[in-house]
């Protein structure tokens, strides 16, 4: 067993894992953080994606062990004291999902990309999540949600 | 209707929020206390006697709790769609590739891979039959003992066909293949079995047909279906596979061998190895024409792959002879359809139920016979196109369909079709572009003559609020959605008043699946006849109050309206005086789809009629160097009826056409000697979001004038059946060459050469 500590959406968590346990599942079934969602295992769909110190990375390609120490923002934490950010407001808004199995990690890709770039072009947006599987829309009301959210952030940021 | 408060705009769908901030459940985040976990054994042979199966060790590893094979299973081995030829777990002979022997559950995941690995086979490998010709010949082997290979073979015709074409001053004979494509939907197959204190199985199944999973969990545990309860959770998509039963029902036979919940998901490999796949198609099809470009006669043969067993192959191949002459004025048409058994994946439902296969077909041989008489596109369409009052080849006469000329004419007005090639047609030596129409016919409903119903229950509280029971699966598409505007906007009150539970076998009677986009017509027809009893409730008390006439009133977005004005009665004080006065505001409904009582029969039978028609124009680039295919505009129109929801109708369009872009160029299962290559999303290629071009959407809100609720009708597949087609047509018009196969791979049309 391994123990470790990470920061999970702002709280301190202390966990036991077994060494192979991958950071999907110490999130999942340690934690009980089910909006990030098993889709392959391989990284192939980016239903897992998480921000890992920042930067995002297919949960399923971690060992936990691997994020001790580190912080992990998951879908659960984009909410802040129950108000919606402005990208999951404009994703319901816009229809940016269907089925919504690969909106929790589909959310935290677009979130990195506003942090580094606050005002995207649409082809930045789809290159942003060109590692996120959606197998219900056509990705484009997905790129105007984005496209609406990061222009109330700048408004807000004023 | 014009005047609707919540029907037509565009609101978040019914689930968002829980979506968004990650709380939605689907049945890999239910976690109940002492869950065990469970999973199945797969074949890794396409075909293979099975000489011993023996699962004792297996049984004593610490942490397995049960290990199920054939001969556990208290009731039936096997699943019941069209027909019972599949069973739950192989008894002695596997006939494809991950067809399950055994189900395990345990502890935990782990332990249950591990017992999985101590499970004795021992197989004698037979020579497999994966050629759906090779299958057919009389002498062939019979894949299922006792059972033809050939497991459906049907005919039609109407007219004389032969007569047509020996007379025809033009004939296109062509035959085409198409792939073994792959839902993959982002949440794999899920159930989660449970036993209740008073011994009743319920299972959280992700699924597209609750009550048939009620029928078939029954039946395999030879249990009552009033002891058998399916809810459907949150669903991660299903596109057609999860309408036939998966792994549910192996959840529930290990919870009922355990006495403890079990949650059984398929990983993503068994996914794609062993649910049913869109059926691979030969086709050879014969058009005829005058020399004006009218069509006088079609002739189709169509060979359907189904794997070894029937699954839906015989609604697939009907659904194809259904439409395999497009939306077109065919007086003379003659189709036969045969499904196949083979050592290959097994086949069945997949968004469009053939009709995408038919139109690669149809709309292939429009443009090889307008390319051969010199024609126009376009025109040689709008020529032979039908229209309101057509009746068809099938024998339906069309109550609407003036969508179909119209959605040509916007798709052409859009991209100034008669004015397309005077863009550079050659950007560069070795590129080419080329533009290509489709334009197709697809129907919502199970067909006039087979059973098509739906109910819905509401009940409205004393404080206003509602809550909507229904059995329709919702597995992304938004029929929760449709259903509650419908509601809100028959109340008069606002969304937030109403709340939708899941889909639950115990409290609704069957609303039939989600499939043939079918669920806006039929549960939505359901809702808005329970919604329409409680308003009528609510009028009446308001017009008894008020002293006014019943016609006079509405209600009106919380309100009550005398003319058209808000009167200061609310609904909500509607609702508390009806509670107060004993007036049950709760009503359960029950439809069926509807047809006019003079409308003829048609003549194929269990035809649909209610038609969506849509157009799509592609423009291309190939680079004739390496055969990419970039697809660089995607115009498409589309007829849903009055629109409920544009979110939700918007979105099945840009979906359909997603899906429809990987079917014409990078989605094939390759399958050899039956043994699947490309089992997992980094090999089987489906398009991403730098792979689709921004589409531009037109819908034409042409409101469907009988049985249609509000005027709206589905909208589900019709999106994704002229994609290839019209894809194809642009390549060619790029290439200057014929393609006949999907996908269109860059290795194909390198094949192919340009000229």
């Amino acid at each position: 067993m391994f123990d470790l500590e990470i920061e999970v959406n702002g709280k301190q968590e202390q966990v036991s894992v077994e060494a192979d346990t991958t950071l999907l599942y110490l999130l999942r079934d340690k934690l009980g953080l089910t909006g990030s969602k098993d889709g392959c295992r391989s990284g192939d769909c980016g239903a897992c994606v998480v921000l890992l110190d920042g930067k995002t990375v297919n949960a399923c390609m971690v060992l936990a062990p691997q994020a001790n120490g580190a912080s992990v923002m998951t879908v659960e934490g984009l909410a802040k004291d129950g108000e919606l950010h402005p990208l999951q407001r404009c994703f319901s808004e816009s229809w940016a999902f269907q089925c919504g199995f690969c909106t929790g990690g589909m959310l935290m890709s677009c979130y990195a990309l506003l942090k580094s770039n606050s005002n995207p072009t649409r082809d930045e947006i789809r290159a942003a999540i060109a590692g996120n599987f959606c197998r219900c829309t056509g990705y484009q009301a997905l790129v105007t949600a984005v496209e609406q959210a990061a222009a109330e952030l700048r408004a807000n940021n004023v | 209707m014009s005047d609707t408060h919540i029907v037509g705009k565009r609101v978040p769908a019914a689930n968002a929020n829980e979506i968004v901030t990650g709380q939605a459940r689907y049945c890999p985040d239910i976690d109940l206390p002492g869950m065990l976990f469970g999973k199945l054994l797969y074949s890794p042979y396409a075909r293979a006697r099975v000489i011993r199966l023996d699962v004792s060790k297996a049984r004593k590893i610490p942490g397995v709790a049960a290990i199920i094979t054939h001969a556990d299973i208290p009731g039936e081995n096997s699943y019941l769609y069209a027909a019972a030829d599949q069973p739950l777990l192989v008894i002695d002979e596997v006939r494809y590739q991950g067809e399950a022997l055994a189900a395990v559950a345990a502890v935990d995941e782990h332990t249950a891979d591990i017992a999985l690995a101590a499970i004795e086979v021992e197989y004698e490998q037979l020579p497999g039959i994966f050629d759906p010709v090779e299958a057919m010949h009389p002498d062939a082997d019979q894949i299922v003992p006792g059972e033809k290979n050939v497991l459906s073979s049907h005919s039609f015709s109407t007219g004389d066909v032969e007569a047509a074409i020996a007379t025809a001053d033009v004939v296109i004979q062509n035959k085409y293949q198409t792939q073994c494509a792959e839902h993959a939907f982002l949440e794999t197959e899920g159930g989660v079995g449970l036993v209740e204190d008073d011994g009743r199985i319920t299972v959280y199944s992700s699924c597209q047909a609750p009550h048939r999973d009620r029928m078939q969990i029954a039946r395999a545990l030879a249990m009552p279906e009033s002891m058998v309860r399916v809810i459907t959770p949150s669903i991660g998509g299903a596109f057609g596979a999860k309408d036939e039963a998966h792994v549910q029902i192996h959840a529930a036979l290990l919870a009922h061998a355990t006495g403890q919940p079990v949650r059984l998901i398929r990983g993503r490999r068994e996914s794609i190895l062993t649910h049913v796949k869109r059926h691979p198609f030969i086709v050879e099809y014969t058009t005829a024409a005058t020399s004006d470009g009218k069509l006088v006669a079609v002739k189709a043969r169509a060979i359907a792959d189904a794997g070894p067993y029937t699954n839906a192959t015989q609604e697939v191949l009907h659904k194809f002879g259904e439409f395999v002459g497009g939306p077109y004025k065919i007086v003379n048409l003659e189709v036969e359809l045969i499904g196949v058994r083979t050592n290959n994946p097994i086949t069945g439902a997949f968004r469009g139920f053939g009709a995408p296969q038919a139109a690669f077909v149809y709309e292939s041989q429009m443009d090889d016979l307008a390319r051969k008489l010199g024609m126009d596109p376009l025109q040689i369409r709008l020529l032979n196109g039908v229209e309101t009052g057509t009746k068809t080849y099938t024998g339906v006469l069309i109550r609407e369909g003036s969508a179909m000329k119209a959605s040509l004419r916007k798709a052409a007005e859009m991209i100034a079709w008669q004015k397309r090639h005077s863009c550079e047609r050659q950007p560069a030596p070795h590129l080419r572009r080329g533009f290509g129409i489709a334009t197709t016919i697809k129907g919502s409903g199970a067909g006039r003559g087979i059973a098509d119903h739906a109910s819905a229950a509401l009940e409205m509280h004393r404080d206003g609020s509602v809550i909507l029971h229904s059995a329709a699966a919702d597995m992304g598409q938004g029929i929760v959605t449709v259903m509650t505007q419908i509601a809100a906007e028959r109340l008069g009150i606002d969304l937030a008043s109403i709340t939708v539970t899941n889909a639950d076998t115990s409290r609704s009677p069957d609303a039939g699946p989600t499939c043939a986009s079918r669920q806006t017509m039929v549960s939505g027809n359901a809702v808005l006849k329970a919604a329409n009893t409680i308003r009528d409730s609510l009028l009446t008390m308001a017009a008894r109050k008020t002293k006014t006439e019943k016609h006079r009133l509405d209600l009106k977005v919380g309100h009550l309206t005398i003319d058209g004005k808000p009167h200061e009665l609310s609904v909500k004080d509607l609702a508390l005086r009806a509670s107060n006065w004993g007036i049950p505001l709760h009503s359960e409904s029950l439809v069926h789809f509807e047809y006019p009582e003079d409308a003829p029969m048609a003549t194929y039978r269990f035809a649909q009629e209610v038609f969506q028609f849509g157009t799509q124009i592609a423009q291309v680039l190939v680079d004739c160097e390496t055969g990419q295919v970039t697809v660089e505009r995607l115009i498409a129109v589309h007829d849903a009826g009055k629109m409920i929801n544009p979110g939700g109708v918007y979105g099945q369009i840009e979906g359909g056409i997603a899906q429809g872009i990987g079917y014409a160029l990078t989605e094939e299962l390759i399958v050899e000697a039956g043994l699947t290559q490309n089992p997992s999303l980094e090999n089987y290629i489906v398009p991403l979001s730098l792979d689709i071009p921004e589409i531009e959407i037109e819908v034409l809100e042409i409101p469907e004038p009988f049985g249609a609720p509000l005027g709206a009708k589905g909208i589900a597949e019709s999106p994704l059946v002229p994609t290839a087609p019209a894809i194809r047509n642009a390549i060619c018009d790029a290439i200057n060459k014929p393609l006949y196969r999907l996908p269109m791979t860059a290795e194909r049309i390198l094949s192919i050469g340009d000229d």
